[in-house]
């Protein structure tokens, strides 16, 4: 019987050995170097206002105060509160001598977590090809008759496609922090990340947990579109119809939620809850749903996905 | 039940729809002996062997590969079985060894010993390191061939597998097979419509028409068999004299073909039939035999039916 370890190799040789592979990855390094090459253009294109910046944000600090007391009555609460804690942030970095429009190391890599939207797309890709690709070559037959389950053939595919995503993960985070600390230097690597907590001080905390953080709220949303996409495949068959079906849904389920987000029933819809920074920062889709309800949802659509990639793979005849 | 049998068919039924493509199928191929699904286009033979692997659900019945039932083990029953489901398919932008190496993982036990070994006995020695989009068809056939016997199973099946290779490739696979099955004791399950084929192969072979199976045959029972010899016979006036002999001679089968007569009947029955045609004073122009040949007698066994 075949052991889960080598059914997962085979699948990942499947994987890295195609010259498409290559390609992708090719694709996003370049992304990640234009992004690191236009930050650097677009700061040294303002050069001079670097050199006196920290009576910039002196002068930008008198403006804001001005207009909170100008306009006191006619902005709203979150403007004000927007720009008293601009204000706090500004007097510690001129205190403490950190420039915050300094481009960083870490402006690179928190830039580089905008980049995920492409790892994701392309790891959809990849896992629509899964497993209809397999049937567009008839491999399908010499995967499915030897030692071992098709629930088992079917798992090692979705850990491989997973695990290909962490792949792109590691060298889009990999890539930027290298690409910043080539161009901004290792000197920002301490540098601190300055927000104004519920105290209403200013705290230093670690820019490294920030990106993560970014990170982390992108891999939920890439982590759902690709069980999606491996359904798909699952259920079509046919690596060109499961690849642009899974784009498609990706990007008109977007595209409809935003316009439909008047409606109630639109909040049980994936594409609404997948994106669960809304939460931290930026408003819900639906102003009556909460972190723990797009949890559910996502968990109940993960679930479904999940089932429905089974029954389609492991119930139907292989014929053809 | 024979303990010999490696692989045991028992009601294998496919049904699609309202329609029976697989009908009650039961045999036996015990090992050590090459066993021919013998069956004409639309017939039910790849049907049949989809299901003895598993690729699709079986209506009703069951697949016993030596003794475990693909349905309720399959991992286990499909450790012992090597096959080729019409064409050898593989990995076209991995190397010949990449795709051996595939095969090799899926199994227990299959060293780098064991794929050179059989990287050898199919012949590809020389072109195993390039990859399979550059392979003629042939070549992928021995490749397939390769993957099925690299974990050295009990039970090999191929549907058509001379498909696309040179006479030499044939002849090299019709050897093989012959020699694993006599020395290693597997069981060897092969399909085609290529009696000629069939002929110098298989030990056995299983008729198979519209799905049914309508009879297992030992090749030499098929060579031998008596009754199927033809005693051919022109005469001045073959509707008449047909009416005469049936009536002369009950329990001949006489058949019209041309103008001919056709007698299903050995050669000891000509002395006999000679002297009842001079006695009847019919004009008799020539008597003799035609050995039926084994595409002939095929013919004659599924006569008349339509491809389903
Ligand atoms: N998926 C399917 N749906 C409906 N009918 C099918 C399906 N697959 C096969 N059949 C039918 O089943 C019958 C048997 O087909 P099968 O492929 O088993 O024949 P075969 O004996 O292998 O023929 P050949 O010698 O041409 O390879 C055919 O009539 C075919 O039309
Ligand atoms: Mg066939």
């Amino acid at each position: 019987m075949s052991s889960f370890g080598m059914l997962l190799r085979n699948e990942n040789m499947k994987i890295y050995r195609r010259p498409r592979t290559w390609a992708m990855v090719g694709i996003l390094i370049l992304a990640l170097m234009l992004l690191a090459g236009l930050m650097k253009w677009d700061e040294s294109s303002s050069q001079d206002s670097a050199a006196n910046w920290k009576q910039n944000l002196m002068q930008d600090n008198e403006h804001m105060q001005q207009s909170l007391k100008e306009q006191a009555a006619d902005s709203s609460p979150e403007m004000k509160q927007m720009m008293e804690e601009r204000i706090l942030l500004n007097e510690y970095a001129i205190e403490h001598d950190i420039n915050p429009n300094e481009n960083s190391l870490w402006s690179i890599v928190n830039a580089s977590s905008m980049l995920i939207v492409l790892v994701t797309l392309l790891t959809v890709v990849i896992a629509a090809d899964m497993v209809a690709a397999e049937f567009s070559w008839g491999t399908i037959k010499l995967l499915l008759v030897g030692p071992a389950s098709r629930s088992k053939v079917l798992l090692s595919k979705y850990a491989a496609s997973l695990l290909f995503a962490l792949f792109l993960l590691v060298v889009n985070f990999a890539v930027s922090f290298a690409l910043g600390a080539g161009l901004e230097g290792m000197d920002g690597l301490s540098q601190p990340l300055l927000t104004v907590g519920a105290d209403g001080a200013v705290h230093e905390g670690s820019m490294l947990l920030d990106s993560l953080q970014r990170y982390g709220f992108s891999i939920v949303q890439l982590i759902m579109y690709v069980t999606m996409a491996f359904m798909i495949s699952a259920s079509f068959r046919s690596s060109s119809m499961a690849i642009a079906f899974s784009l498609l849904f990706i990007l008109a389920g977007n595209t409809l939620v935003n316009i439909l987000a008047r409606y109630e029933w639109v909040k049980y819809l994936m594409f609404a809850n997948v994106d669960l920074s809304q939460y931290v920062s930026g408003t819900p889709i639906r102003p009556e749903m909460t972190l723990t309800f797009s949890i559910g949802i996502l968990v109940a659509y993960y679930a479904l996905f999940h089932f429905i990639t089974w029954i389609m793979f492991t119930k139907r005849d292989v014929a053809g | 039940m024979n303990e010999e049998a490696v692989l045991q068919l028992r009601n294998v039924t496919k049904k699609i729809g309202r329609r029976t493509i697989v009908d009650n199928l039961t045999l036996d191929v015990q090992r050590g002996e090459v066993f021919g699904f013998l069956g004409p286009n639309g017939a039910g033979k790849t049907t049949t062997i989809r299901m003895i692997v598993g690729l699709i659900s079986m209506t009703k019945g069951e697949a016993l590969i030596k003794g475990v039932s693909v349905r309720k083990h399959f991992e286990l029953a499909m450790t012992h079985v090597g096959a080729i489901v019409e064409n050898p398919e593989m990995y076209k932008f991995l190397t010949g060894y990449q795709n051996l190496v595939l095969c090799a993982r899926r199994h227990a036990g299959v060293t780098k010993e064991r794929i050179k070994e059989v990287v050898k006995l199919v012949g590809l020695e020389n072109r195993i390191n390039d990859k399979v989009k550059r392979y003629s068809l042939g070549m992928r056939q021995r490749l397939g061939v390769a993957q099925a016997l690299l974990h050295k199973p009990s039970v090999l099946i191929f549907d058509e597998p001379t498909n696309g290779l040179d006479p030499a490739g044939i002849r090299e696979l019709r050897d093989y097979m012959r020699n694993v099955a006599q020395q290693e004791g597997i069981g060897v399950i092969v399909s085609s419509h290529l009696l000629s084929e069939m002929e110098l192969m298989c030990d056995r072979v299983a008729i198979i028409q519209a799905g049914k199976l309508i009879d297992v045959r030992t090749m030499s029972e098929l060579k031998n068999a008596v009754g199927h010899q033809q005693i051919i016979v022109e005469v001045e006036n073959p509707v008449h004299t047909m009416e005469y002999l049936s009536t002369a001679l009950p329990g001949l089968a006489i058949s019209l073909q041309d103008g001919k007569l056709e007698i299903m009947a050995g050669r000891e029955r000509i002395p006999e039939l000679n002297r009842t045609l001079v006695y009847a004073d019919i004009d008799v122009y020539s008597i003799r035999m035609a050995n039926l040949s084994l595409e002939d007698q095929f013919l004659e066994l599924t006569r008349g039916e339509q491809i389903v």
